[in-house]
């Protein structure tokens, strides 16, 4: 362990990050602009060189994160136009034979399948519309539907390495794979799945009702005329399917997740044919893209000063070294972070802290050998759970929920910051608590 | 050729407090010159005469329109009642809340190439005509200026601009 020096490097460093985490919070200026102005003041002031930010892993812009995402987006920007989430949500409403709570559920978990496999930003932008749409033709309130599909596109995105912006982030990290996810994430989610099921269909079962002639709307729809491009959507599909095989196989074949994804893009791309390939990258969430990569830097810049290093000194000082007392309460102090803050900037921060952590555990050790310490699993898990799931807890605590209050908003129906914590607060503290049971019991008592 | 010259000068207009219900009445039955053609659409002037909006029949579609589909493509699953439903609902709303509150408009003293501009870049087939104090003098329409083009064609100077 080199000691941390607080010199004037290191009081900037401090300065410019919480600077800049304090203004995002407030919401004055937006986010992606503060991020990209913090990067610049690390770079300026010589913090950070160029080349740490642009080339080094461990203190700059970590591409993994940021191909994986924009070519995730690439895929879906063609995949859109196709009609495919409109037949998809209209063939859930038919198969809910009209019955408001029936297809309550069901979209909860069509999103959720959905959120697991492709970002959550875009699934609730395609989810949401028809919801309403739905909800309108059923003559009920669509803000149950609404609030509960952004719950649970945030619950179906913790269950794998690409489901949401966190986990990717800790999985490029962690050095972890999509599999490792999936037996890690994916069984507790089921788990909290279910039980977030059963507890939507106790909280608006019975308030959702509606009359026979309005379900025969519903059953009157022709999901077929959704399909607008039948060509491009079985493309689109095939290739949809291939990546998510290259990420099954990415750890075995020794190939980056983004690389994976990579090729996918440029595949669908190359069968699309496309004259022009300019609409379907410009679509791409350029403002969020950007937002990761000032993130990165500004957190390099601390990194780097020693700051992330003193903080896990203390971390580790708190909880006596005790792995399970950090795994603990590091998935509940991430859960009501995340609840208030961006999860983002949020695990972008404790990423390398638990780097730092191994590093003060296992000196002799390097590389993934020391972040995959058996002890240390159980670590890495309870982050991306807390801070996952963490953003069900208030209606700017995650993306999907800031969307569908925006979208509700405009349709003259507002969303209130306590109205959606009603639902969101109590419901995230139960998948917290859910899997608090299945970390303890998985990696402590059962140790599997 | 100026737009005071081709545009209507301005007889009815609507206030921005006025439900739905009232502004497509006077919408309807608007004079233009001595007749009551009716009219696409009327500026919202607030009570000292400055203009506040416009209120067209783009507007009125809109507000029919809920804002779902504007971001998916569910036109073919339209169910039959759906638009008098939401018609009666939207009766009303107030025209502050239907009008376009970013109005483009030209100065009696603007040329007319300049309103043919703003009309094509902007997909507008009507201006509000600003006088000289700065309230609404006229309304500009694209008929008129497609007349006064007609006219040119067939050969006339233009002797009045």
């Amino acid at each position: 362990m080199t000691p941390v020096v607080m010199g004037p490097a290191f009081w900037t460093a401090t300065a410019i990050f919480i600077l800049s985490y304090v203004v995002i919070i407030s919401e004055k200026i937006h986010k992606t602009v503060v991020a990209i102005a913090g990067a610049s003041l690390m770079l300026v002031l010589g913090i950070l060189a160029q080349r740490e930010a642009f080339h080094v892993p461990e203190l700059g812009v970590d591409w993994n994160v940021i191909f994986l995402l924009i070519s995730m987006m690439v895929i879906i920007n063609i995949l859109r136009p196709t009609g495919a989430f409109e037949y998809i949500a209209i063939r859930s409403a038919k198969w809910g034979k009209g019955s408001p709570i029936r297809i309550l559920i069901i979209f909860n978990l069509v999103t959720a399948v959905i959120s697991a496999l492709l970002n959550n930003i875009t699934t609730i932008l395609l989810i949401a519309p028809v919801v309403i749409f739905i909800a309108d033709a059923l003559e009920v309130d669509p803000l149950p539907y609404l609030i509960s599909c952004a719950l649970a596109s945030n619950i179906g995105g913790t269950a794998t390495l690409i489901g949401d912006p966190p986990n990717i982030m800790i999985a490029s990290k962690a050095e972890l794979t999509f599999m490792d996810f999936i037996y890690n994430l994916t069984p507790v989610i089921v788990v909290v799945m279910a039980a977030y099921i059963l507890a939507i269909k106790l909280i608006w079962g019975k308030r959702l009702v509606t009359r026979d002639e309005l379900k025969a709307r519903i059953m009157a729809m022709d999901e077929s005329e959704a399909i607008k491009d039948p060509a491009l959507l079985k493309k689109s599909l095939v290739v949809l399917a291939l990546v998510l095989i290259g990420f099954v196989l990415h750890g075995a074949l020794h190939l980056q997740p983004a690389t994976v994804a990579l090729a996918g893009a440029s595949l669908l791309l190359l069968l699309s044919g496309t004259r022009d390939p300019q609409p379907a990258l410009s679509e791409v969430e350029w403002s969020t893209i950007f937002f990761f990569i000032g993130l990165f830097i500004i957190i390099g810049g601390v990194v780097k000063v020693g700051l992330i290093s003193w903080m896990s000194v203390k971390a580790l000082e708190l909880t006596r070294g005790s792995l399970f007392a950090t795994s603990m309460v590091l998935m509940w102090f991430s859960a009501f972070a995340s609840a208030f803050i961006d999860n983002i900037p949020y695990v972008a921060t404790m990423n390398p802290l638990v780097v730092d952590m191994a590093r003060q555990l296992w000196p002799g050790l390097s590389g993934a050998q020391q972040l995959h310490q058996p002890g240390l699993m159980p670590v890495w898990w309870s982050l991306a759970l807390g801070a996952c799931l963490g953003g069900n807890g208030t209606a700017i605590g995650a993306s999907a929920n800031v969307i569908v209050v925006g979208m509700s908003e405009k349709m003259g129906r507002r969303i209130t910051f306590g109205r959606f914590m009603i639902y969101g607060m109590p419901l995230m503290v139960m998948t917290v608590a859910i899997s608090t049971v299945y970390v303890w019991l998985r990696y402590y008592v059962f140790m599997i | 050729m100026k737009a005071g010259n081709l545009m209507v000068p301005l007889q009815e207009y609507l206030e921005p407090g006025m439900t739905l219900k009232e502004a497509s009445n006077i919408l309807r039955r608007a004079k233009r010159g001595e007749e009551r053609h009716g009219a696409k659409g009327l500026p919202v002037l607030d009570v000292s005469g400055n203009m506040v909006g416009f209120l067209s029949i783009r507007d009125i579609l809109k507000a029919v329109f809920p804002s779902y589909m504007t971001l998916m493509d569910m036109g073919d699953f339209t169910w039959e009642g759906m638009v008098e439903d939401l018609a009666r609902k939207a009766g009303g709303r107030t025209v502050s809340e239907l009008m376009t509150s970013k109005v483009i408009s030209v100065s009696v003293d603007a040329p007319l190439m300049e309103c043919i501009d703003h009309m094509l870049k902007n997909h507008v087939n009507k201006l509000p005509v600003l006088g000289h104090d700065g309230g609404v003098a006229g309304i500009l329409y694209e008929k008129d200026v497609f007349l006064a083009i007609t006219r040119l064609l067939d050969g006339d100077t233009g002797g009045g601009g």
